[in-house]
């Protein structure tokens, strides 16, 4: 494994270790909504330095600030130790200022050496000069140590690949600092390893990284010092050898982690049924399955990825058309219904289901918070029916759920991750449903509000409802399931109760099949 | 080089089906009819594509920048009936002057106000048509003897229409393929949000793009003129629909940043060759009007789309 050179542009070096970048008080509005707040934030010269926090924290709104995306509000930022006015993302890198966005901003049509050179092409002769950007692309990449055809078209490389001509593009204009925004997020275990060698001989040439983050994993393998933001503000600035994984955790959700899933429910054998699944198969050549999730209770399908538990949890939802097998649901008043294999008739029984590409199959992205939960509302009514909306409980629901957000008004595709989650189990709740199927509970929503949908799924269970779940995540089945039922090439494998199960236990029959043992060997 | 030019995300559109359509269908005409394989009739097809690719290279500047102009029609038509109408000495100078102005304010309607390009195009097609009608309600009226030259003179014992033909083609390949500012347009064409974040501005060449297509709607207009002596304000009647026809062909893909000069070359002489053809074997004209119809929507379901831009 070859070491980058250093990239040291300017052979004095002097600044090594100075300040390179101040936020004092910055502050950035969008409309009403503050983003951040008085801001003030110092980074160093030959320093990597994360930028942390949960979704929504701001962090973001930061660097695009510094990239010259956004303009702040108020407040100045020094380049330097000089105060610069960033007026565009063109002002911004003629600064000296690189940003790496998470989505690439490469043209897919244009070559390499076209996307390096992209608004400051060379001429000669007043036309594009393509040998003069070629050789020069070369340059860059041997000085990067990346093996690039100039001449590829940028559409035709992989992720990692594009974001090297993204650094690279940095490389070329001499810049000085250099915003990563969440890098790893496409990148694979030896693609990082390359980013890292980067990243750390861009510090070792004595510039200034802000690597934008909230993997704890990368931020104390790359990272020297470390800023956190918190809703909008800078909560803190540490030396990355000073914290500690559950520090930085606590700094950032403002809690410790043994509060991060609720209490568990206490579900006796005999509860009532809610849902009583009977040999269902939901697609073709999959086996039949049997369960029965009662009330009070919330009952996790997990396995490893793509053994057919999401295909269960949608023929129960009426999403897909199972073989055959029934669905019984068990209302609160004791009558029982075979559930016909449509979303409409589940959702009428009262079912509601979650699922896990909320921003295609759940939400009406343009449309105000107030309407897609009052679609909820509307739900047994007729389609000639008046649409109104009850908005004294529709302001409660959304207390409840503490969804933050400028008003009921609001577009749900300006919120965050989180807050879009709640809104969707929030129309669930507007409808009056008894049953929640939901996918991936807490898919790309922040550790802050992850722990308050928890919450909110257990208090739905705990108030006589009940809760089917899939998620990737085994720390949520373990926390939040008070039931785990192991889905292995379609058969449900092992069951096990959620207050004693492991991530080894779920892992051992999740790969070989083996129905669950309590302290293993005890139990024989 | 050849595996480059077939590149899925190669931005000169050109795919086998563009190489391959006007030449089957030279070798089919040339067996079926009789009078096609013959230099009076190969020059007649190229005096009547000479004004549709001037136009059709008018229209692949706006493409590639992800629109669409249906006013060059009613500009070439506008061309013709000022021709006729106004003093010869400042009758190119005002039909330039109209064609920028025209340019601009569809710019401006796409650029800065956010209108559709189709609609924004149509609705000034329908306008610089009333304009037209008004001017010259009728055919008719004398073209100067010196506008005329432009297209009956010969220079080297060679056809005018070659000389219209190689200038066009020179200036808009030059603008395209060597200059920043085409480097640029097919930046914006494939995602205007990136190119703007690489520095790349996007409201001026966009205007530039459209003024650019209707001063080429001007240059074909002053050729056509010239060429039927004679003036006529619904003369460009079919120009918007057949250059868009044209280029679809030719492999531009109509949501931007993809398609090239030899594209649309192939694409107006597969249309041109497709006109010539049914003409030849005595097919009726509107007959012929529908069969442009199915070829516009049978390019553009052969585009490939989702692979850049969009």
């Amino acid at each position: 494994m070859t070491d980058p050179g250093t990239l040291d542009h300017h052979a004095s070096g002097s600044s090594a270790g100075g300040e390179m970048v101040r936020f004092e008080g910055v502050t950035k509005r969008f409309g009403a909504n503050v983003a951040l707040k008085d801001v003030s934030l110092v980074g160093h010269a030959g320093s990597v330095h994360a930028v942390t926090g949960e979704n929504g924290a701001g962090k973001s709104t930061l660097m695009n600030l510094l990239a010259g995306v956004h303009q702040p509000s108020a407040g100045t930022i020094y380049l330097h130790g000089k105060p610069v006015v960033l007026a565009g993302p063109r002002a911004a890198q003629q600064a000296g200022i690189s940003t790496v966005y998470q989505e690439l901003t490469l043209l897919p049509n244009l070559t390499v050496a076209e996307n390096l050179y992209l608004g400051r092409e060379p001429r000669r002769l007043g036309m594009v000069d393509r040998s003069a950007m070629r050789r020069e692309a070369r340059s860059v990449f041997a000085r990067i140590e990346v093996d690039l055809d100039p001449d590829a078209h940028c559409g035709d490389l992989t992720i990692a690949q594009q974001q090297m001509v993204e650094i690279a593009k940095g490389v070329a204009v001499d810049a000085r600092v250099f915003i990563f925004d969440e890098p790893t997020a496409a990148l694979n275990g030896p693609e990082i390893e390359k980013l890292e060698r980067l990243i750390m001989s861009l510090k070792r040439g004595g510039n200034l990284v802000f690597y934008i983050s909230h993997r704890l994993d990368e931020i104390f393998r790359f990272c020297d010092t470390i800023s956190v933001m918190k809703d909008g503000s800078h909560v803190a600035t540490q030396p990355a050898s000073e914290l500690t994984r559950d520090t930085l955790v606590s700094l950032m959700v403002g809690r410790s982690l043994d509060r991060f899933f609720p209490h568990r429910g206490t579900v006796r054998p005999e509860a009532p049924l809610a849902i009583d699944v009977r040999g269902l198969v939901p697609v073709a050549g999959a086996p039949a399955v049997t369960f029965a999730l009662r009330r009070g209770e919330i009952l996790g399908l997990t396995g490893l990825e793509g053994q057919g538990q999401r295909e269960i949890i949608r023929a129960v939802a009426g999403q897909i058309a199972p073989v055959s097998g029934e669905v019984v649901h068990h209302a609160k008043d004791g009558t029982s219904t075979g559930l016909a294999p449509s979303p409409v008739a589940v959702a009428r029984t009262g079912i509601g289901f979650v699922p896990e590409d909320r921003k295609s199959e759940g939400l009406f992205l343009p449309l105000a918070i107030e309407r897609n939960i009052g679609i909820g509302m509307m739900r047994r009514s007729s389609i000639w029916s008046r649409a109104r909306i009850d908005r004294p409980r529709l302001t409660g629901l959304l207390e409840s759920m503490n969804v933050r957000a400028t008003g009921p008004q609001q577009e749900v595709q300006a919120l965050s991750g989180g807050n879009q989650q709640k809104v969707l189990i929030g129309r669930w709740l507007a409808a009056g449903v008894d049953i929640l199927l939901v996918e991936e509970p807490t898919r790309g929503v922040d550790v802050g509000a992850k722990s308050e949908i928890y919450t909110l799924l257990r208090a739905f269970a705990d108030d006589g409802g009940a809760v089917l779940m899939t998620s990737s995540e085994l720390s949520e089945h373990i926390g939040l399931c008070d039931r785990i039922l192991v889905v292995r090439e379609g058969r449900l494998v092992a069951e096990m109760p959620g207050a004693v199960a492991t991530e080894e236990t779920i892992m051992t029959s999740a790969l070989t099949g083996a129905p669950f043992r309590a302290h293993a060997g005890a139990a024989a | 080089m050849i595996g480059r030019l077939f590149s899925r995300t190669s931005r000169s559109g050109i795919g086998i089906i563009t190489i391959a359509l006007p030449l089957s269908m030279f070798v089919i005409l040339s067996f079926t009819a009789s009078s096609f394989f013959t230099a009076q009739n190969l020059g007649n097809v190229g005096n009547q594509i000479t004004a549709l690719l001037i136009v059709s290279l008018g229209q692949l500047i706006v493409a590639i920048s992800g629109g669409v102009d249906l006013s060059v029609g009613s500009m070439l038509s506008l061309t013709s009936a000022i021709i006729v109408t106004f003093d010869p000495a400042i009758v190119v100078p005002l039909a330039i002057a109209a064609g920028c102005v025209l340019g601009t304010v569809n710019g401006i309607g796409v650029a800065i106000f956010g209108v559709h390009p189709l609609v924004m195009t149509l609705a000034t097609a329908t306008f610089v048509q009333g304009l037209t009608l008004l001017v010259s309600p009728v055919p008719g009226g004398v073209v100067a003897p010196a506008i005329e030259a432009l297209a009956h003179g010969r220079l080297f014992g060679l056809q005018p229409s070659l000389f219209w033909c190689a200038g066009a083609i020179l200036l808009c390949w030059l603008l395209l393929s060597r200059s920043a500012f085409g480097l640029r347009l097919y930046a914006l064409g494939a995602n205007p949000r990136n190119a703007s974040l690489n520095g790349v501005k996007v409201v001026g060449p966009i205007i530039t793009c459209y003024v650019l297509c209707s001063l080429s709607a001007v240059a074909a207009g002053i050729f056509l003129t010239a060429r039927v002596s004679t003036g006529d304000p619904t003369i460009g009647a079919a120009f918007g629909l057949d250059s868009i026809t044209a280029i679809a062909l030719g492999g531009v893909q109509l949501s931007g940043g993809v398609g090239s000069v030899p594209g649309v070359i192939l694409g107006v002489v597969t249309l041109g060759l497709a006109t010539n053809g049914m003409n030849l074997l005595g097919v009726s004209p509107f007959l012929r009007m529908a069969a442009t119809g199915l070829l516009l929507l049978g390019a553009v379901s052969l585009q490939r789309r989702k692979t850049i831009g969009v």
